[in-house]
């Protein structure tokens, strides 16, 4: 695609029957758009973007989305268990495959990549956006302030380190080529990186490739050839929280559950920053309120 | 349930949840202190505005200050980056001092919850 504006966002949906991606779509890119004041681009296609313009208005259609790349991708099967709180969980399609290829899909020359479920409350991320190379967070915390479990830290029980693909910010420099690269090389013999650094086999995770990729690029040692946000932490709501109540714009109120204890919760009001709603269905539940302060 | 032990357990519970959000707004504050200027990234804490008022104060109007991902940034106006580094910690601090207060007077969860 050619380069079409100097900064954006971008975003992938593609909906399947148990979580509508490109409503959650909508909700993250009003939040984008607030909190950044920058175009936005979604990545979809055909049939969940039928579905889209059937289910919203000739005015949210014509602005809500200021570009929109059609995919014709043949995703593998890669199906992923969600849960929704402690006490239910679903299974559903999950469409990763080519989110390497943001590459040539965005249409900016400093691009902010973000999942659908990662919600910006602060302006924080739009200052890196002047930022040389490839920034992703390799730090996360739960609604706890706790860090996530070993198996969300490294790849493996003698692993190397977890980078996170659900933030990515890249300009259009050569070490950005060489990440994007890279990354397709690692997603196309994913069965082998499998072997060679042992983590799960289960699910296709852009999570390990980027990792992998990190890990490659530094020249398999610490180093930082790919930024981090300046070593700052990503909020992660787990799948087993609840959002319970929106209370304005900037306090939102969580149940965050006991990773151990999975009848104990305790209340999280989380406010000033952004923040990684991994519990798609709880926010299904409040898309009303949210799209509501969303205006605001 | 013995009365004692479930007023422990409520104030156990109370506890866990005013520790964490006092959590919640220091990592608020740390990224409030994060100042972007000319290509580094900087924290607005007391040492770094403090070395970097020594640098005016010995007479340097520009000078390289090291960031916090370790490289060498030259700074071509001191006094403007000094008052931007005071600009993100007064804001910071302000903000901080509005939350803990809140938190500080919330005698029950409802209302550390802002309910």
């Amino acid at each position: 695609m050619n380069i079409e504006a100097e900064k954006g966002v971008c975003l992938f949906a593609y909906n399947n029957e148990q979580i509508d991606y490109i409503n959650l779509a909508v909700l993250a890119a009003k939040f984008a758009k607030k909190h950044l004041g920058l175009p936005v681009c979604v990545i979809t296609d055909e049939g969940t973007y039928s579905w889209f313009e059937q289910s919203n208005t000739d005015d949210d259609i014509e602005n809500l989305f200021d570009y929109v790349v059609l995919t014709n991708v043949e995703h593998p099967e890669n199906t992923r268990l969600h849960h929704d709180s402690p006490w239910t969980e679903f299974t559903a399609p999950f469409q990763n495959s080519n989110k390497h290829l943001i590459w040539e899909y965005s249409p900016f020359e400093h691009t902010l990549l973000i999942d659908i479920d990662y919600f910006l409350k602060t302006d924080f991320l739009g200052n890196f956006m002047d930022a040389p190379g490839v920034h992703m967070f390799n730090n996360a915390v739960n609604l706890r302030n706790d860090q996530p479990h070993f198996n969300e830290r490294f790849l493996s029980s003698q692993g190397i380190p977890m980078w996170w693909s659900t933030v990515v910010y890249f300009d259009r420099s050569e070490i950005s080529k060489l990440f994007f690269d890279t990354w397709a090389h690692v997603a196309d013999n994913y069965n082998y990186y499998q072997m060679l650094y042992n983590f799960p086999s289960n699910l296709f995770r852009t999570d390990y490739c980027v990792s992998i990729v990190v890990h490659i690029l530094n020249g398999m040692v610490p180093s930082n050839a790919i930024g981090n946000f300046a070593d700052q932490k990503m909020v992660n709501m787990s799948q087993r929280d609840d959002l319970c109540e929106v209370v304005d714009q900037d306090n939102w109120i969580f149940l965050s559950n006991d990773n151990e204890k999975n009848w104990l919760d305790i209340l999280v009001n989380h406010k000033g920053t952004d923040i990684h709603l991994m519990n798609k269905r709880s926010v299904q539940r409040h898309y009303n309120k949210l799209m509501e302060i969303s205006n605001g | 349930m013995d009365e004692r032990l479930q007023k422990a357990l409520e104030f156990s519970n109370y506890n866990l949840t005013i520790t964490n959000q006092k959590k919640n707004i220091k990592n608020r504050v740390k990224q409030l202190q994060i100042v972007h200027y000319t290509g580094g990234v900087f924290t607005a804490d007391q040492s770094t505005i403090a070395f970097v008022k020594t640098y005016i104060d010995l007479g340097h109007r520009d000078g390289i200050v090291i960031d916090s991902k370790e490289n060498p940034i030259a700074i071509s106006n001191l006094q403007e980056f000094l008052e931007k580094l005071m600009t993100a910690y007064i804001s910071s601090a302000q903000e901080y001092d509005v939350e803990y207060n809140k938190l500080r007077k919330a005698r029950n969860i409802k209302q550390i919850m802002g309910w």
